[in-house]
């Protein structure tokens, strides 16, 4: 007797699984340095179009026994992490080929780290979560370290490895405890169990296994690795860190609290309060200190983290999807805001040659159009409208609104407070660039931006814009996930 | 059943002293060799509960990988082999000690609570669920999905290992 396996539903998967092995052959075969890189964009926009087909065949197909699911929810998700990875692959292509990198195998790691994700975004038990978790971590744990000769690099690898690694230690340990108790890894079966009466220990390994998580998505207080990884790493290399890698974590915590521990609120949502609590808190005020800009980003994407966390915590008293959709829409918002930042930081930091904030005065005056889509993207992330950052942070409000517990408000004071303290460091950003005396040794006439560089940013600024002016957009997107299919 | 109580017993005091070993060795390589009875007691733990296909696993994989890895890394990286006071020990490890006999104290109190009292009965349908067969089935029916990623992990990783460990 064999299973029957429904390829349509990991068709995402096969096609890019054959091209991470398409971009090893051709690197492997050809001299040509641009072949894998090619290679490697056009697989992952391959990859959409098995999503857009599954997505207008509209079907819920769940294989194994619900361990691995393809519903609205993981299309919306699958077709984010890709669109993100393509991002990431355009901010890629110059500064890899020209620091004379790894170029064909830079592109498998991150294309098999992609792989991981979008397989989170379907995995509906433990053991499918957990390796899908350890294939989107492990390749970054190299990717960090790709610049060998720089000891921040190694540095930046280094620490990440070991805190990723324990971390995987705690967050397995837990997950070994929740399958001992409810006798099944399938999330189905663990809300079942988690309905009824549950004895201590399933609280103690619901924490453990959050705790793991906690550390994947850089929540304080397990968020010491981020900064020095994401200053030590290439930039492209953080900007995927911090949206792709990021959100991947975020959404196996979703999955797993949504259909997993829901019914045992006790034991998850003191946790979530306290870890959302202190990652916008400890994030902002961490940030305002910076005078890095990718350390101010590093503190900042904790901060958001703990905004993406938010309606998460109230999620138990909130009455149907309203939390959940606002995790997603933040999540979607979160990831163009930070791509956007991030390929502004590389944009900048070819022609100041640095990435210190004091390096950017007065960069508005001779790099215009970086310096007005650099402004955009750290306004969105403040949360001011008309951009996109203004909804993200609305349906956060909303959901905690909705929850109306005193908990909840408490918490949804606390994001107040420090949505205004995240204003004073972005804009802080945004008067260097544009009323302070330019710096010298600023290059006025740089050689033209890569050509990869300039479209990411200008396609991230688009998705600002529209999703701000427009919201619906990613607002029926955030409907749409949690449809019955 | 007494027989398996008696080889608990024995295996778990055998874990536990070379456990302590481990941390108080003095000597790196007789620490590894340490771990290696720790693991290999896990195994024989493992046969007792009838699991025989996890106990060949935690044989190969970590007596005879993991550990041979850890002789390779000591040999490679000419980390002092002789009997060196004071190099291996932490000045945290009071505050470590406190901290293990903690979670130890409290695991031991919930994992009883929470499966004290409950027995294991030995079947044909238990040792018939360790079989390598069975398993095998399983990973291709059931978790053919978890494998087919960790082959790619796996191949990433090489990749990555490589890329580091390459003078350039």
């Amino acid at each position: 007797m064999n299973p029957h396996v429904d390829f349509h539903a990991f068709a995402p998967e096969i096609v890019l699984t054959v091209t991470i092995v398409a971009v090893l052959i051709a690197d492997l075969f050809t001299d040509d340095s641009k072949l894998p890189a090619r290679i490697a964009a056009l697989g992952v926009l391959g990859s959409l179009v098995p999503v857009l087909t599954l997505a207008v065949d509209g079907q819920t197909r769940s294989l194994f026994g619900g361990a691995f699911v393809v519903d609205p929810f993981s299309l919306v998700l699958t077709g984010f992490f890709l669109v993100a990875g393509y991002v990431t692959l355009l901010l890629s292509f110059d500064y890899i080929g020209e620091g004379d990198y790894y170029q064909g195998e830079f592109y498998v790691l991150l294309l098999t780290s992609l792989l991981g994700m979008i397989v989170i975004s379907s995995a509906r038990d433990l053991i499918s979560i957990f390796v899908a978790l350890e294939t989107i971590t492990i390749p970054t744990f190299v990717l960090a370290g790709w610049r060998k000769h720089d000891t921040k690099s190694n540095e930046a690898s280094l620490k990440y490895f070991l805190i990723g690694v324990l971390s995987s230690a705690v967050m397995l340990y837990g997950m070994s405890l929740v399958f001992g108790l409810a006798n099944s890894t399938v999330l189905v079966d663990i809300h079942k169990y988690a309905s009824g009466h549950t004895p201590a220990l399933f609280a103690v390994a619901v924490f453990l296994t959050l705790v793991g998580f906690a550390f994947k998505v850089s929540a304080v207080p397990f968020h010491f690795w981020a900064p020095d990884t994401y200053e030590g790493a290439p930039t492209p290399v953080t900007a995927f860190l911090s949206v792709a890698s990021k959100a991947g974590g975020f959404v196996a915590l979703l999955t797993i609290v949504r259909l997993g521990f829901f019914p045992s609120g006790n034991s998850w949502q003191p946790i979530l309060w306290v870890l959302a609590a202190a990652s916008m808190t400890l994030g902002n005020l961490a940030a305002l200190r910076q005078t890095n800009i990718v350390r101010m980003l590093a503190y900042s994407s904790i901060a958001q983290g703990g905004f993406i966390l938010v309606p998460l915590a109230v999620a138990g008293d909130v009455r149907g999807n309203a939390a959940w959709q606002a995790v997603v829409i933040y999540i979607l918002i979160y990831g163009a805001m930070n791509l956007g930042a991030f390929a502004a930081v590389i944009a900048a930091a070819r022609r100041t040659r640095s990435a210190e904030i004091s390096r950017l005065a007065g960069f508005g005056r001779t790099n215009p159009a970086i310096a007005v889509m650099f402004s955009v993207f750290l306004f969105s992330l403040a949360g001011i409208p008309p951009l996109a950052g203004w909804f993200a942070k609305f349906v956060m409000f909303r959901a905690v609104f909705d929850a109306n517990t005193t908990v909840a408000v408490v918490l949804g004071v606390i994001a107040a407070v420090n949505s205004v303290i995240a204003f004073f460091y972005y804009s802080g950003v945004v008067r260097r660039l544009w009323f302070d005396e330019p710096a010298a040794g600023v290059e006025l006439s740089s050689p033209r931006l890569p050509v990869g560089l300039s479209a990411a940013m200008g396609l991230m600024t688009a998705v600002i814009l529209v999703v701000g002016v427009y919201p619906q957009f990613f607002a029926r997107l955030g409907e749409i996930a949690f449809q019955r299919g | 059943m007494w027989e398996q109580q008696v080889a608990f017993w024995v295996l778990a005091v055998a874990m536990a002293a070379a456990a302590i070993g481990v941390v108080r060795s003095r000597n790196i390589v007789h620490a590894a060799l340490f771990l290696v009875v720790v693991l290999a007691g896990a195994a024989a733990q493992y046969i007792l509960l009838a699991a025989e296909f996890v106990a060949w696993v935690q044989v190969l994989i970590y007596i005879g990988a993991v550990v041979v890895l850890f002789l390779f890394g000591i040999m490679l990286t000419r980390a002092p082999m002789h009997d060196d006071a004071g190099a291996l020990d932490n000045d945290q490890r009071w505050g470590g000690l406190v901290v293990a006999l903690f979670v130890l104290g409290v695991l031991i109190a919930l994992l009883v609570n929470a499966f004290g009292g409950k027995k294991i009965h030995f079947s044909n349908a238990l040792v018939s669920l360790g079989r390598t067969s069975h398993v095998g089935t399983d990973i291709f029916r059931v978790f053919v999905v978890p494998f087919e990623v960790v082959s790619m992990l796996l191949l990433a990783a090489l990749v990555g290992a490589v890329v580091l460990a390459r003078k350039d």
